[in-house]
Parts: structure tokens; sequence; C-alpha cells
């Protein structure tokens, strides 16, 4: 079963990119209110983090549609006032429209994070240099070894009475001993890694990068679906015409703007739409077998 | 057909006097199996390293070595890349890539081949070594055994002619280390490539082993078929330790007729023989003081990963030597972590000379009381040099039975992996503690460090430290413990004087015993 981020690292990432692009670019409530639906729906059903993030949300949402009206204070229609300033009702409806367009943008980039694992992005970078690839594969397994040496050396420092956290001073001259040894440590076992390499050819000419995703065609048809539909949402953007201030004045209900949110809305829950229709399938194959 | 050929060689390091190689003369045969064995700083690193192009040591090298007829420094690094692979002794620091497959490419990425042709050796490999299943797995997160056969996997997808390992096994548990050797075996019938090998482990090498070369202080001592070099060795020879239990127990019972190599061999010659008795007294358990008691300890790293202590008790009394057997990764040092203090239980209790671990305040527990050696003797060091390291440890070092003097000018990390354990161990004993736990502590020395080792532990247990070790050497444990425990699944499985241990045991036991086996009691060393 080949689900939607399952394709290529590519075309993946190019997915978050429209997404996330025509969320953060478009003052569109509409845009915006499919947007935010859609980013909640995908991370419920395919990033697994509980109820926080959603709380965090909630809370963003709310503190970032009340800091609007209170430094901007442009507008008709005056609600009430506070300390002689007034609280406008567009200043509010802008407040919510841009809270939007930042929470939605969040659940895309915290979409986009998930679903890039280290591998997937190391393909990315590895189709622009090969070398930068390698690198960077290199650099997380440091970060790995390299704090869980840091645990074993304060260990060791502790269980021979050289380390003692009774006290902030002593805890600290701990720390930079465990720090030294840990810098003699990496640079010693460093050169180990380094003679590996240079045995396994490193250097020895033009390097090629082992690409573990194929481009299939199934890949290029995703590619030329999200571009349309992306055109196609922006075009729609582009037909509404819409003023915040100093009064409400929206026309949303353009043919050419339905069709666009139509587009958009089919391109934010296309990973839903993909992996049903891969389950569907599934479940047929399962039971003609 | 000869595919090293190695003639008059001599090597010597920068400013010194002394030559580290002198006058080698080797013929390495394509498709050969060769086992390079020797006391540490004999030369063997120095002579595999130099097989190798990219591996050799800066200093002054004298006569010649031939790889396929043509001079070993003509060759062209890709070429040298692909032709000749070299593994080293550190499972850890070898790898590159933070991901197996990435791991597995690496070689043939540096050669540039093309994509198709890495997918393919990559696969193929994979699947030859039964790496498939941890394919798409983080290097991080492997055993050691499994991180040095990825080692071994990653270097074959260059499909070299000749495979230089030295010692790989040396940080592996028995078990594992034997099945590494078998894969090398196992490489070596079926593809044909040659092997060169340098090992302290020469229970399951040597007797698979085509060819043995004996090197001493630089020069080639032996080099012969391993039981053609038995043969020609006496009781006295100090080339003894380096041949596997049944050809020590052959040569020194003074038997005629070819010299068994293997377990096997051993047994079919041994089957009834009486040797030495039973070596300790029992002593009951009831006049002995306990000096730990450890009662239903449970520990996990994480609320929801597995337990890696369920259950774990056991009681070490004062001045014995306590050893806690069993296979790399089985949570043996997690228990030695846990038992010293620095990782919490989350249930059951740790009692330190009968007072609870928690009642001993402001750092009282490592001053005096504990020490804990951990595997890697590195982590210990802070000093540039032997000798400030072990300041203020002049009672400890003035009762050696050996003199680390000669040392003191050296930096830690530049002398050998025994010598190393030996000072770290003097620097576990500064703070004078009446327990001392020590992890893995014969990993990787050779058989004379060891039993310099086992002497230390010994005098040690005599001026009445109590010594817990863990470790995966039986036959270390053999040597020097009073009782052993075998540490499966999260606890102690089976706890017994070492004789009785032993002699229970049919895979976790020596050699000596696996030979004799069921046909008498109290044979735990040769």
């Amino acid at each position: 079963m080949r689900r939607f981020h399952d394709s290529n690292p590519a075309a993946v990432a190019l997915y978050y990119l429209c997404v996330t692009g025509v969320t953060m670019f478009s003052v569109n409530p509409v845009i915006i209110s499919i947007s935010l639906l859609a980013s909640v729906l995908n991370y419920c059903l395919y990033a697994e983090g509980g109820v926080k993030p959603h709380v965090f949300s909630a809370v963003l949402l709310i503190v970032l549609t009340a800091v609007n009206p209170l430094v901007n204070h442009n507008g008709m229609t005056v609600l009430f006032y506070l300390n002689d300033r007034p609280i406008t009702a567009e200043a509010c409806i802008y407040g919510l429209v841009t809270a939007g367009t930042v929470v939605a943008s969040l659940y895309w980039i915290r979409l986009f994070t998930k679903a890039m694992t280290s591998d997937r992005l190391l393909y990315l970078f590895g189709r622009l240099s090969p070398k930068l690839s390698l690198i960077l594969s290199m650099s997380i397994r440091y970060v790995e070894l390299l704090r869980g040496r840091w645990r074993r050396i304060r260990d060791t420092q502790r269980a021979l009475g050289l380390y003692d956290d009774g006290n902030p001073i002593d805890a600290l001259k701990g720390s930079a001993r465990v720090l030294s040894i840990l810098i003699t440590w990496a640079i010693e076992n460093g050169i180990i890694t380094a003679e590996s390499m240079e045995a396994r050819g490193y250097g020895t000419g033009r390097r090629m990068s082992f690409r573990m995703f194929r481009f299939r065609s199934s890949d290029a048809i995703l590619v030329i679906v999200f571009i349309a539909l992306t055109a196609l949402g922006v075009i729609g953007i582009g037909a509404a015409k819409i003023v915040y201030y100093p009064a409400i004045g929206m026309d949303l209900t353009e043919p050419v703007s339905i069709a666009g949110y139509g587009g958009f809305a089919v391109l934010s829950i296309l990973p839903v739409i993909i992996n049903t229709k891969e389950a569907v399938r599934w479940r047929y194959l399962r039971s003609a077998v | 057909m000869a595919l090293f050929e190695i003639s008059g060689l001599s090597f010597r390091y920068p400013k010194s006097e002394a030559y580290a190689l002198k006058d080698v003369d080797i013929v390495i045969g394509q498709g050969d199996f060769v086992t390079l064995v020797g006391p540490t700083g004999s030369g063997k690193s120095t002579l595999l390293r130099l097989l190798k192009p990219e591996m050799q040591f800066n200093g002054e090298i004298g006569g010649k070595i031939r790889f396929d007829g043509k001079p070993l420094h003509t060759l062209d690094a890709r070429e040298s890349a692909a032709r000749i692979s070299f593994v080293a002794q550190s499972p850890e620091e070898q790898i590159v890539t933070d991901k197996v497959w990435h791991e597995l490419a690496f070689t043939a990425e540096n050669l540039g081949m093309k994509q198709s042709e890495i997918a393919r050796r990559v696969a193929e490999t994979a699947a030859y070594f039964g790496i498939a299943p941890w394919y798409r797995q983080a290097t991080a997160q492997l055993s050691g055994g499994q991180k040095q056969l990825l080692n071994l996997a990653s270097v074959m997808v260059g499909e070299p002619d000749v495979l230089i390992l030295d010692e790989p096994t040396a940080q592996l548990d028995p078990i594992t280390a034997a099945r590494f050797i078998d894969t090398l075996y196992k490489l070596n019938r079926e593809t044909g490539v040659t092997v060169v090998i340098s090992e302290h482990r020469a229970e399951e090498l040597i007797p698979l082993c085509d060819r043995m070369i004996v090197l001493d202080k630089g020069c080639v001592v032996y080099d012969d078929a391993p039981r053609d070099i038995a043969d020609r060795l006496d009781k006295s020879s100090p080339y003894l330790p380096y041949l596997p239990q049944a050809a020590r127990m052959f040569i020194e019972s003074g038997k005629a007729g070819r010299c068994p190599l293997s377990v096997r061999e051993g047994r079919r010659i041994f089957g009834g023989t009486q040797t030495n008795e039973s070596k300790t007294a029992r002593r009951s358990e009831d006049d002995r003081t306990a000096a730990l008691e450890i009662m239903d300890v449970f520990f996990r790293y994480e609320k929801d990963a597995p337990d890696v202590l369920s259950g774990l008790s056991a009681t070490v009394y004062a001045g014995e030597i306590f050893a806690v057997l069993g296979a790399n990764g089985c949570g043996k040092s997690t228990a030695a972590a846990v038992i010293a203090g620095l990782k919490k239980p989350y249930s059951g209790k740790v009692k330190l000379f009968g007072r609870a671990l928690k009642e001993y305040k402001n750092g009282s527990l490592y001053k005096e009381n504990v020490s804990l050696l951990p595997q890697d003797a590195e982590s210990v060091f802070l000093r540039a040099s032997v000798k400030e390291e072990l300041e203020g440890c002049e009672e400890v070092l003035a009762k050696l039975p050996f003199d680390l003097s000669p040392l003191f000018s050296r930096h830690p990390y530049d002398i050998s992996g025994g010598e190393r354990q030996l000072v770290a161990l003097c620097r576990a004993l500064k703070s004078k503690p009446r327990l001392l736990i020590l992890d893995e502590p014969s990993k990787g020395l050779d058989p004379v460090s060891k039993r310099r080792l086992a002497e230390l532990l010994i005098q040690l247990k005599n001026s009445g430290v109590t010594v817990l070790m863990v470790s995966h050497d039986v036959e270390f444990a053999a040597v020097c413990a009073d009782r052993c425990a075998l540490f499966f699944d999260g606890a102690i499985a089976a706890c017994e004087e070492t004789d009785g241990f032993m002699n229970g045991n049919r895979y976790y036991t020596t050699a000596a015993v696996r030979i004799l086996r069921g046909r008498h009691e109290g044979a735990v060393v040769g």
C-alpha cells in the first residue's frame, strides 16, 4: 500500500510548500478556514501528538486574534473603548484571519517535519549535493553519539567520586571536566572514523549519492496535480476582492473564486483522499485474495 | 597465486630507535585465511596497516610489499579502496553515517558507482549478511555485534580481494564473536576472499584458519598451519596462550600424536581424564557478611520501554569476587550502573554494607565505599599524561604486583588497551572503595594483560576489597571469580560457586569444561 507520505520526498516536500505557501500569503477568510480545518484534520490523522499541540494552537489563535485590535485601531465599526482607544470590529476580524493563517501554517509545518524523516531530508539534499547529504548524515549520527557519550562520561566521573552535584560550583566544575573529556574523546575517535572513511575510498574521486527513493510516474502525476490545484487556488484568490479597512468589503463569490476554493480544498485534503483510496483498494485486494 | 608478497619488510616509527617490524617475509595466497597472533606491541597492527595503503602509519618503511604482482604503493586510490578492505577493532567509531542502508552504500558511493549498481550490491550484501531486518534502522540503535557485522558488510560491498581485520571481535561477547568469526569463515569459503586477521581470541579462530603467523617483537616466529605450529610448541613456550584450550591441554599433558585444536577434537582425546581438583573450598553461606544486597530491582529506561532489569536479586559477600556473566546488550552494564547508584530503579532496593544507597549522603557513596569502572577506560582520563592521571594514587601503586612507571610520560590515549585498563583501575582505587564494580574489565585485553589484571583483582580481594564484575569473558571469570552468576532476561538465572557454575553450564562455560564435560567434576581451566 503506497500511502501519501510514501511518495517521493521531493513530491511530498513540494506538497507542503504549496499548501503552506497559499496559506501564508492569503488573507482570504474562506481559504484560511479551509486550510485550518484541513490541516487539523491531517494532523489528527497522520501525526499523533495527543491534545497538547491543539491546546497550544487554540491559545495561540485567541492571543493572536486579541493582539490585532489592541494595537490596530483602524476601522469604522467601533465596538467599545479600551483606555480611550477604539476597539473595532474590522480589526477583530482581520486579527482572527491572520491568527488563522499563522496557526494553519504552523500545523502544515509540523506535518512537514513529521513527514520528512532524516532519510527523506537527506534524499532531498543529496540531489543538490552528495557531499552535503553525507555531512548531514554524519552530523545526525554524531549528535546522537556525543549525547550518549556525555551521559557515560558523567556517570563514570560520578562513580569515581569526582563529580558531586551537591553544590552548584562543584556541579559546574564537574560539567567542565566532562566536556573536556568529551572533546578529547571526540577528536581521538574522529580519527578512527576518518580512517574508516578513507579506507573505504572517500575522496578518491566523484561521489555518488545512493537514493533510497525512486521518482515514479505516480510521483510525476502527483506533482502535476499539486501545481494545477495550487494555480487554481491562486487564481481564485486573485479573483476575490477583499478589503478589511476602513470597512469590510468582500466579494468572495465570483465563480472563478469558488473554483479556486474548490481546488485548494481538494489540495489540502489530498493526503486524506489518497490514503482513503489506497485503504479501500487494499481492502478490496485482500478480500479478492 | 600470491596476492601479497612481502619480503624483507621493516618498519620504524618516527623518532623511534627500535624497529616495530624487522625482516618480515610473508607470502599470502589468493583465498588464504591467515591469523596473526602475538603479544601486545608485537607489531600485528603495524603489519596489517602496512598492507592497506590508506591505513599506513607514518614512519620509515623498508623492504617490499607486492600486491597482485605490482608494488603496493603503485596501486591507484580507487583500486586500493575497492580491492583491499580493512575492518578495525571498535564497532562504533568505524561507522560513518546515521542509517544502516546509507552505511552499506557508503563504499559504493565513494567509488562513484552507478545508481543501479549500488542498489544491486547493497541489496545482495544486506541479504547475504542477514541485515535486511534492520536495513532501515539508525546505526546508533544497533548492538555491538550488529555494528561490527555492518562494518564487515559495508566493506564487502566493494567486492574486495582481501579482507584485513585488526582484532575485530575484541569488543564482542564470546557468542557474538564466534558468530562473527563463522561469518568470516563462510565468506572465505563461499566467495574466496582472502582473510588476514589479528586476534587474541584463539579459541574459535585457530581451528578454522589455514595459517597462523606468530609475531613477536616485530619478527615472524612461526608461519605455518596451526596444527603444525602446535606440534612444534612445548609446555614452556611463551606462545602457548595463543593456542586454543584443547591444544594447550594436549601439549601440557605431553601426549603423543596430532595436536587437537577444536573442542570437538579435544573431547575425543580427553574423554575420561581427570585434571585438577576443585580449587575453592565451599564455605557455608551463613557465616559471611553481605557487602551488597540487591532485592527485586526493576529498571527501565523510559516509561513505555521494556524492563531491562526485572526482579534482579543477588547477594555479594564481603571479600569475594563475584562475576555476573551474560551476552552483549543483555543489561549487565545497566545492572552495574543501578547497583552503583547511578541509575534509580523504579522498584526494589539496593543495600550496601547494610545501608540503603540513598542513606549515603553528600557523595559519601563514592568516597571510600563504591567505585565503578566502566567498559571504556577513556571516559576516566582527564589529564595529558599517565603520571598526572595517577596523582594521589601512590599508595595504590606501591602495592601493585607490577610496575606502571614506564608509562608515566605517555598520554593515556596512547597506551595499549591492557595498560589503559590497569591505569584506569588504579585511578578507581584512589578513593579506597570497599566495593569495586567493574564493567567488562577484560574487554580487548591480550592474554598477558588479562593475567596481570586477574592477579591484581585477587590481590585486592585478599586485602579485603569486595569485587563485583559484569563480564562476557567466561575464561577470565573462571580464573579469578569466587562465585559466578548468569544474567539473563533482566535477572539472575543461575548463581553458584565458580567451579559448580562452570561445570553446570553447557555453552556459557570455559572451553576446558566443554572438552571434559560429562566425564568428571572440577575442571575449570586447564
